[in-house]
């Protein structure tokens, strides 16, 4: 199973190598700024677990599990 | 000279729109759209209407992936209304990686630009080293840098405004090749500009294109290509974007932004405490206590002052009058019209003044942050739960306020879920049943009279909850059934408010609310009235001759639909009563104290109680009992009693299928629910 931004441990950072899946929140995740090569960090989880906060392209951006789990990622060196 | 302002949300747009423009908005709809815009004349120490501003909602993308996003587009392109002279591009100065993108969107359209480079106060403070030049070379179209908050840099705005000049062509080598030039190729032959097949392919990638109006032909070319080609083009077309802003951010010298958020560190110590775990769900209860508590209590004197002044406009015109047929219109009519309509604006202003400051400070994007996860099971969105909250003082201003909630049928399930809410309207109502029928000796008590009344009081909210959060998840699942909508939320940076901001939001909403639904009600108003007060022969009454409500059009109807409502335990004077309570639910009590053949004017609700408990029918029997009682007040829980209600679904949902079918089904909901109370009871001999 491949690293997805949802399985990033907190505050760990991965590259983005793909966004699965074809439709309106595939293309909203690219155009937010989650398209191949960019690092996304992830800095905190919601009081109940989801959703999940990101630091990507210098604003911060919450997804929930399922949305971040199609977000394919490669670990970054800490 | 029109002049359409866009941009991300949260950079300030709405600032700009007010600095920019005199004091008065229009605000309407995009033809054919839900989607709210305003429109101001630029403030007159400019030139006043020379100039005149379009505020469009605030999006990430122009691709038609929402409605927002699709009337961004559509305007900015001038395809169903002349397109705009200037396009005013509010850029975000502290966080240009992610604005860059919109903005290479709005440039590719070619229209005459000129970008307003926005809280570079902001940026120079957190240590990013914008330059408004620097960038304007970059894009190759004026830049004028601006902290609208303040009011900085817009004189120089207006004059960059006055002068656009053109905007270069923007091409991406990426569209040369795979299929992107394919998808590129096949549109243009069908007759598509260049931006107009860029847009396409994104929004067919997203599976939206019913945004887009697409004509028949490039709707072949679509179909022809297949979803694969579309998705890749579309994916190409983003990524292709985005090695541009990043080729820009090389160039502005900004480094690769992509890593760190410094514009965000003050903001992510503000989280450290408002999303934490414990912290911040007590912040987070604290804040809607607040809100609760100001449009439960604060609006009171507002709305008794609005009343007094109701009450004494009507006294004067039955002073320069005198009675009569033209007098009771005026006053009963009209005048109480108007004062139904003028009532609500005490809880509309507070409920949108706290959104608007909330949303401004960036508080309300964690309220959905923390939220989300409770409000996901049920299917909706974190945003949807304000609107229920504010049910629970009063529907009209929570139903406006389910705006924030961009999924249309998601928003419309809210809607119908919020009339369910027990609004304080109803108040009034369990107060008379429950002091006229239980507990009317302390014997009587289960635990104390004051506790007793209080439990029958809370069940009633609990039903009232149940039954909404019911409702929701039913319609969710079956006649509006979509997917749960996918959280991809920003939370921007916290700001400091401006009131005077928000107050201009405000004005220019609660104004819509009076020239939209405040017809429609004044309209409900009279009709009712007419109904009661038609005929208008001498009754007799004070003898024994039956009361002028009885012998009205409305009170034979309800005499002749006694039959209806006796299987819920009711008489005609209810009947009456549920007939004159659409005006809204807390007339039920002047309205039945007519029927009781009281003074208007002497509402005393001692008497009314006492009328009502010693009511007896021919065979000597309580009229009233608790059983009875009981499935009325059931039936006000559920019934869509109030005509502003569905006056003001009527307008949001521009329409009447579905308030007629709120109302419809509410009535049927709350009829069968009192039926079963009643029948039921009665079966197990609480009768």
């Amino acid at each position: 199973m491949s690293l997805t931004a949802a399985s990033l441990e907190l505050g760990r950072s991965g590259v983005v190598d793909d966004v699965e899946g074809t439709d309106a929140t595939a293309v909203r995740l690219l155009e937010m700024g989650l398209v191949p090569g960019t690092t996304v960090t992830l800095i905190k989880r919601a009081p109940l677990g989801d959703p999940l906060q990101f630091r990507v392209r210098g604003f911060h951006l919450s997804l929930r599990r399922a949305e971040a789990a199609r977000v394919v990622v490669t670990e970054a060196k800490p | 000279m029109r002049v359409a302002v866009v941009g991300n949300p949260n950079v300030g747009k709405t600032s700009l729109f007010n600095g920019l423009t005199g004091a008065r908005h229009s605000v309407g709809n995009y033809p054919g759209m839900t989607v709210e815009q305003r429109e101001g004349a630029l403030a007159s120490k400019w030139g006043g209407a020379e100039m005149s501003f379009i505020d469009l909602p605030g999006t990430y993308s122009l691709s038609a992936v929402s409605e927002d996003e699709a009337v961004a587009f559509r305007c900015l392109r001038g395809q169903d209304v002349a397109a705009p002279d200037v396009v005013l591009l509010v850029l975000d100065a502290t966080n240009l990686a992610r604005n860059l993108y919109f903005a290479l969107q709005v440039l590719e359209l070619q229209q005459p630009t000129v970008v307003a480079l926005n809280m570079v106060d902001a940026a120079r403070n957190a240590g990013i080293a914008v330059d408004g030049e620097a960038l304007s070379k970059a894009l190759g179209v004026p830049v004028v840098e601006t902290v609208a908050r303040v009011g900085e840099g817009l004189s120089a705005l207006v004059e960059a405004l006055r002068t656009p000049g053109s905007t270069d062509a923007i091409a991406y080598e990426a569209e040369g090749a795979g299929a992107l030039a394919e998808g590129l190729a096949a549109l243009e032959s069908a007759g598509c500009a260049r931006v107009q097949a860029r847009w396409l392919l994104c929004t067919a990638a997203a599976e939206t294109l019913h945004f887009t109006g697409v004509d028949p032909t490039a709707q072949a070319a679509l179909t022809k290509l297949g979803g694969e080609v579309c998705r890749d083009a579309a994916r190409a077309l983003i990524a292709a974007r985005y090695a541009k802003v990043d080729a820009l951010l090389a160039k502005l010298d900004l480094g690769k932004a992509t890593e760190s958020a410094p514009a965000m560190a003050a903001s992510e110590r503000v989280d450290a405490v408002l999303t934490h775990p414990v912290f911040g769900l007590f912040t987070f209860v604290a804040t809607m206590a607040l809100v609760f508590v100001a449009m439960f209590s604060w609006a009171d004197p507002f709305m008794g002052l609005i009343e007094d002044g109701i009450g004494a406009l009507s006294e004067a015109v039955v002073d320069g009058l005198g009675p009569g047929l033209l007098t009771d219109l005026l006053t009963e009519g009209v005048i109480a019209g108007v004062g139904n309509v003028l009532v609500f604006i005490p809880q509309i202003v507070l409920l949108f003044l706290f959104l608007g400051l909330l949303d401004d400070s960036g508080y309300l994007a964690r309220a959905a942050f923390l939220l989300d996860r409770s409000m996901s099971r049920l299917g909706l969105h974190g945003r949807a739960f304000i609107p229920l909250l504010s049910g629970y003082a009063c529907s009209i201003p929570a139903i406006m306020g389910t705006r924030t909630i961009s999924s249309w049928k998601d928003r419309l399930v809210t809607m119908l879920m919020i009339p369910y809410i027990s609004c304080s309207a109803r108040l009034p109502i369990y107060a008379l049943i429950i002091g006229a029928l239980f507990v009317t000796t302390p014997e009587d008590a289960w635990i104390s009279p004051a506790i007793d009344r209080g439990l029958i009081l809370l069940s009633m909210y609990a039903l009232s909850t149940i039954t909404a959060l019911g409702v929701g998840f039913l319609y969710k699942r079956t006649i509006l059934a979509s997917p749960t909508p996918p959280l991809v939320l920003e939370l921007p940076p916290y700001r400091v408010p401006r009131l005077a901001n928000t107050l201009s939001v405000v004005g220019d909403k609660t104004l819509a609310f009076i020239k939209g639904s405040g017809t429609v009600i004044l309209a409900f108003t009279i009709v009712l009235w007419a109904a009661l007060s038609f005929p208008r022969e001498d009754t007799g009454a004070g003898g024994d001759g039956p009361t002028r409500i009885e012998a009205s059009y409305g009170g034979r109807a309800a005499k002749a639909l006694e039959p209806a409502v006796e299987p819920i335990g009711q008489d005609w004077r209810v009947g009456i009563g549920i007939l004159g309570s659409f005006a809204a639910r807390e007339v039920l009590v002047s309205t039945l104290g007519l029927a009781y053949g009281m003074e208007a004017d002497e509402e005393d609700p001692v008497k009314l109680r006492e009328a009502m408990r010693s009511d007896r029918d021919e065979a000597g029997k309580p009229v009233h009992t608790k059983l009875s009682g009981l499935a009325l007040m059931v039936f006000f829980v559920y019934a869509c009693q109030c005509m502003s209600t569905v006056a003001v679904v009527k307008r949001e949902t521009k329409g009447w299928r579905w308030p007629l079918f709120m109302l419809a089904s509410m009535t049927l909901l709350a009829y069968v629910a009192a039926l079963l109370v009643y029948q039921g009871g009665s079966l197990l001999g609480f009768g």
